[in-house]
């Protein structure tokens, strides 16, 4: 017995130390930003072999907080990002909430047709979106990455499986009280559903967040570009400015992952929700 | 419940919205496929089937669709596989806090933006002098490799990339997706005598069917979405097109040579292509396991 919980213990660390591998072959990607960050773009050229900066400086991200409008580049993400995760609960829930507590024509169809949707790539639709948002006026301007995203088949088929497990009776009783429709799902359906409502905020935020090809597609000026797309356009610009690129990368990874490391148990629960279901 | 109102007022809204920036676009992008289309010419010629026929003598398209083809499946598989061993190491610890130590590690690179990590990737990771990679290859007494400047390497390092990048959504799907698997099945066998590697075969990979099937459908219609990468990380899509896929060529065709009636052609394909792998996906997962 005794043996056998030796071997089970030294089996367990030597998984310990296989993870904990890998895990700092996920982890150097990141070091390595932040160490070139702090080097000069001719410290990184000319002594490749440094793992420390010789000469620790903050000349690249004063560069790229000075030469580009770093901080218009922020609010333009924070704003689209918002609004769309913001309109995406609403419409999902509200929509999850009808496909599953009421009754009416064609409804199974319809429940179709928005799964379907699903499974349309964003190439597909891309080109005629691009003219559309075009004749509409709004090319190049932050309505562009608004407008075409509020309706999210995966938020309301989320929504609709935690609908499901609302008891009937507990909205029947509720109207027989007297209650509105729109008091229930506020009052009611809302509160029921949160684990699905915060799986889905995290999914939509870290989508538009992250988000280069419609913002690649639908704008053209610097001034209104989301962060992904202006980093693409400031390493363009400073092809040769390592350091520089480095620190670009690390401001627009920094917001997210400070998010994720203090709400990541729940982002942890919310991502395995959404494949359970 | 009814309440006929209530229900138009909601769904009236939502599905205008769906016909006006889905089901439109997917018409109107059939139809341009048939068009010879250049959004700064005013008139657009019909030319029935020519694009379609076009895409058959174009050696650009073929190379694009292999490697996507390639680009795919090989990361899909190898995605799944090592984030169900990853999923499996992690949950053979009792304690929380190793375990979420690990799916946090793991989920870390989803969250960064795609386009940062390909900088980061493709200016100080993959470079062959001052890359990290070569760092450690040459550490380890191993020689140089070109990763991204050598046609036969550039798609390895783009799956290494993505590998790294995405694993994390699947290893806490496949960790949630065990966790749901009761542990008497796992006691009742091992009574029975089963190694490790049949306890594998004959219970977690028949009960995690759902997930499993789930997880891979997912995947497989991201992948051959992915995009950022192959326009970031590599310029103008590698040596001899090494790193061109249908994604980047469509971009390409549509959005820097204006040929929309042809990039809409193209983009049928990869519909068409995706369309198909649902469907067959959903019949082949009729079977459902319950427990």
């Amino acid at each position: 017995m005794k043996l056998k919980i030796k071997r089970e213990q030294v089996v367990r660390f030597s998984i310990f130390l296989l993870l904990a591998l890998i895990a700092v072959f996920f982890i150097l990607p990141y070091i390595w930003m932040i160490l070139n960050s702090f080097k000069s773009t001719k410290e990184i050229l000319m002594s490749p072999k440094n793992i420390f900066p010789e000469h620790f400086t903050l000349d690249a991200y004063i560069k790229v907080l000075t030469n580009s409008p770093f901080f218009t580049w922020f609010k333009n993400s924070a704003f689209i990002t918002i609004t769309n995760t913001l309109v995406i609960l609403f419409v999902s829930a509200i929509v999850g909430y009808v496909f599953s507590k009421y009754e009416f024509r064609f409804k199974k169809t319809l429940f179709m047709i928005v799964l379907a949707t699903m499974m349309v790539p964003a190439q597909t639709t891309m080109i005629p979106s691009f003219l559309l948002i075009d004749k509409l006026g709004l090319y190049n301007t932050a309505g562009a990455l608004i407008f075409p995203t509020f309706v999210n088949a995966f938020g309301i088929y989320l929504c609709k499986q935690f609908c499901d497990e609302i008891p009937a009776e507990i909205i029947e009783s509720a109207k027989l009280d007297g209650a509105g429709d729109i008091t229930i799902f506020f009052r009611i359906v809302l509160p029921m559903i949160k684990p699905a409502i915060g799986a889905l905020a995290i999914f939509t935020f870290l989508t538009y967040w992250n988000d280069y090809l419609n913002p690649l597609i639908m704008l053209s000026e610097v001034k209104n570009m989301t962060l992904p797309l202006a980093l693409s356009f400031f390493a363009q610009q400073h092809t040769a400015d390592l350091a520089a690129q480095m620190a670009a990368s690390a401001l627009i990874m920094i917001p997210v992952t400070i998010v994720f490391m203090t709400f990541q148990k729940y982002f942890i629960k919310g991502i395995a929700m959404t494949g359970m279901k | 419940m009814k309440n006929k109102k209530f229900v138009r007022i909601v769904l009236i809204p939502v599905f205008i919205h769906m016909i006006v920036f889905i089901i439109m676009p997917i018409v109107a992008g059939l139809g341009m496929s048939f068009l010879d289309y250049n959004p700064l010419r005013s008139i657009n010629e019909f030319i029935g089937f020519s694009n379609f026929e076009r895409l058959l003598a174009d050696d650009n398209f073929k190379i694009a669709l292999v490697n996507t083809l390639v680009f795919v499946i090989v990361t899909v598989c190898i995605n799944i596989i090592l984030s169900l061993v990853l999923a499996q190491l992690i949950n053979m610890f009792k304690s929380n806090k190793t375990r979420s130590l690990f799916r946090m590690i793991f989920f870390l690179p989803c969250v960064a933006p795609l386009v940062a990590s390909s900088v980061v990737w493709g200016k100080s990771i993959f470079p062959t002098v001052n890359g990290l990679a070569n760092m450690i290859l040459n550490a380890l007494g191993l020689s140089s490799v070109n990763w991204i400047g050598d046609p036969s390497m550039v798609m390895i390092s783009i799956i290494i990339f993505t590998i790294w990048a995405d694993i994390g959504y699947n290893v806490i799907l496949f960790t949630a997706g065990l966790d749901g698997i009761p542990k008497d099945y796992y006691e009742a066998a091992e009574l029975d005598g089963a190694n490790g590697f049949q306890k594998f075969r004959y219970i977690t990979v028949p009960l995690l069917g759902r997930t499993f099937a789930f997880v891979t459908l997912m995947t497989l219609i991201s992948h051959f979405q992915m995009f950022a990468q192959f326009s970031v990380m590599i310029l103008r899509n590698g040596p001899a097109n090494s790193g061109l896929v249908l994604t980047s060529y469509i971009y390409k065709t549509a959005f820097e040579t204006k040929d929309m009636g042809y990039a809409s052609a193209i983009s049928m394909v990869l519909f068409i292509i995706i369309l198909g792998i649902t469907m067959v996906q959903q019949k082949a997962n009729k079977v459902d396991w319950e427990y």
